[in-house]
């Protein structure tokens, strides 16, 4: 075994001192690790969770929302409002859907809840608002957040981890989401990039309390 | 006539002494926030200029037009003399510096010995901003700094007499040339004993991490600078740097040779004579500014008993049985 050095000869020798001297002095010579953001923009990784969006259907144009009230039931926040017409088919029609951004832990239970793929938490994360209401997102708000989204995505298509999580049993999925497909995106160059401005407040209709 | 021109040439020299200061504290300042940055990962100023070189104008400007506040329950009239007694005392002491043969504004006999009571009279300012504030973070930052300075100061001068010893004299001149014929050209490998200590004093002689007390912005929110602001402040702060460069410069004339090269060196290789004293006196001020910076990326703060225990009880006496050792030396063996 190696004797050790006494402790008042490495008081002596400021041994701490010099190794911490070392350390500093070898960091200098290592390349810094500052992002400059607003020039140097960072991609998010799959599975981040950042703005709400209903994924526009290709097909109708519209939201995939079948106003089943599953997301705003396993929300821990409450933050999901719903409401709803029934038809004479007993068929549902989705009258107002509304998240509040700001009530919004971004757990990823709606996403992962929604039997047809229809809300989803994007990977934008720029969006911030001078109002709190410019976060309280509406039907159209969530349909322009998509496309807002789906503009900037530099992939052809969008799949949200999410949708089929890591080993859940995908035979206990909803049928929708057994056979969700990445949803095609695209490209709209009229919906803007990350960091424009977002409508402001009261284009969407205004929150209103105890709605559930 | 002939003494027009005497004066006249006094006066040329220490205008650019005075202006070259400044444009080095303000690169200084520069210097630290790159040298921190990178030694932190970061990467320090960047926006202002080709990768952040004219941020001290930027700084300067800043601080020019910020607004100037004076408490109202300050003494007035020391509040407003604090910060010119730090500058004043501050700027008189690079009188005696010679940054290259023959290169002193000054060539004071006692030129070790002015650098010092200009130093100890840096401290009234402080101490009188502290006191006149009529704040206790400010005065509590004053009164550290008294303690603090008194105590190193101590340390500090006696470690110097084993050079003055060496060198028989206390013109700094005359220490520099004092060194040519020493090993390695310095009073450094000699004198390591004292010029450890005198490092180390340097570093709270000027308030500078691990010793900055005086400002310790955790506990006393700026310490004395507290409730100054705009110009006032910067001038303290143009203080604090000029006063880290005279120390650098102490170190770098008492201690590694100052503008000179070793003799062996010149011997060796006779072109390195052609090269301007200047030159290589800033090297050696700048590698000991860059080690400033370096220990303040480092080290965290002591505790003020610490720091008193520090200065009394090991570097006080282990000044003295340096000098003691050096005459004895210098008395019997030489």
């Amino acid at each position: 075994m190696r004797r050790r050095v006494p402790d008042f000869v490495r008081k002596i020798l400021f041994v701490e001192i010099l190794k911490g001297l070392a350390l500093t002095f070898r960091t200098m010579l290592k390349p810094p690790v500052t992002r400059q953001y607003p020039r140097e923009r960072r991609d998010p990784k799959p599975g981040f969770r950042g703005q709400h969006a209903f994924v526009r259907n290709p097909e109708t144009n519209r939201e995939k929302c079948v106003a089943c009230q599953k997301c705003a039931t396993v929300c821990p926040s409450r933050c999901i409002s719903i409401r709803y017409e029934t038809d004479e088919h007993g068929v549902r029609h989705l009258t107002k859907y509304e998240i509040d951004a700001l009530r919004c832990i971004f757990c990823g239970y709606c996403e992962s809840v929604c039997p047809v793929c229809a809300i989803v938490l994007t990977e934008t994360y720029e969006y911030a608002s001078y109002s709190r209401e410019g976060f309280v997102y509406d039907r159209e708000r969530l349909l322009h957040n998509w496309d807002r989204f789906a503009a900037q995505l530099k992939r052809p298509a969008y799949f949200n981890m999410f949708w089929r999580p890591a080993g859940a049993d995908v035979k206990r999925l909803a049928v929708v989401r057994r056979l969700q497909q990445p949803v095609p995106v695209r490209q709209t160059p009229d919906a803007g990039i990350a960091g424009t401005r977002e409508p402001r407040a009261g284009q969407g209709q205004a929150p209103t309390q105890g709605d559930r | 006539m002939e003494l027009l021109l005497t004066i006249g040439k006094s006066v040329l020299f220490v205008a650019v002494v005075f202006a070259v200061t400044l444009l080095h504290v303000a690169y200084a300042t520069y210097f630290e926030r790159k040298v921190i940055g990178r030694m932190q990962g970061r990467i320090g100023p960047v926006e202002v200029g080709f990768r952040g070189l004219l941020q001290p104008f930027a700084d300067m400007v800043k601080s020019l037009f910020k607004e100037d506040i004076i408490p109202n329950e300050a003494d007035r009239p020391l509040f407003f003399l604090a910060p010119v007694i730090v500058v004043a005392s501050v700027m008189t002491s690079l009188a005696v510096i010679p940054f290259f043969n023959n290169g002193s504004i000054a060539n004071l006999n006692v030129g070790v010995l002015f650098i010092f009571a200009m130093a100890s009279l840096a401290v009234y300012g402080i101490i009188v901003a502290g006191w006149s504030s009529n704040s206790k973070y400010a005065f509590l930052g004053g009164v550290r700094s008294a303690a603090q300075v008194i105590s190193y100061e101590i340390a500090m001068g006696i470690s110097l007499a084993g050079v003055f010893l060496m060198a028989g004299s206390l013109n700094l001149s005359d220490i520099v040339l004092a060194q040519r014929e020493q090993p390695m050209g310095m009073f450094a490998v000699v004198q390591v004993v004292g010029f450890v200590v005198f490092v180390i004093s340097a570093f709270a002689e000027t308030n500078r991490t691990p010793f900055d007390l005086p400002e310790a912005e955790t506990e006393l929110v700026a310490g004395y600078l507290t409730e100054y602001s705009g110009f006032r402040y910067a001038l303290f702060f143009l203080a604090e740097y000029i006063s880290m460069y005279i120390m650098a410069a102490l170190v770098a004339l008492c201690y590694l040779g100052g503008w000179a090269l070793p003799g062996f060196l010149t011997r060796a290789l006779p072109f390195l004579e052609l090269v301007p004293g200047i030159v290589w006196f800033l090297l050696k001020v700048y590698a000991f500014m860059f080690f400033y910076f370096w220990v303040r990326a480092t080290l965290p703060r002591y505790r003020f008993d610490q720091l008193m225990a520090i200065g009394w009880k090991i570097l006080i006496p282990v000044a003295v049985l340096n000098m003691v050792i050096t005459a004895g030396v210098k008395r019997w063996l030489m």
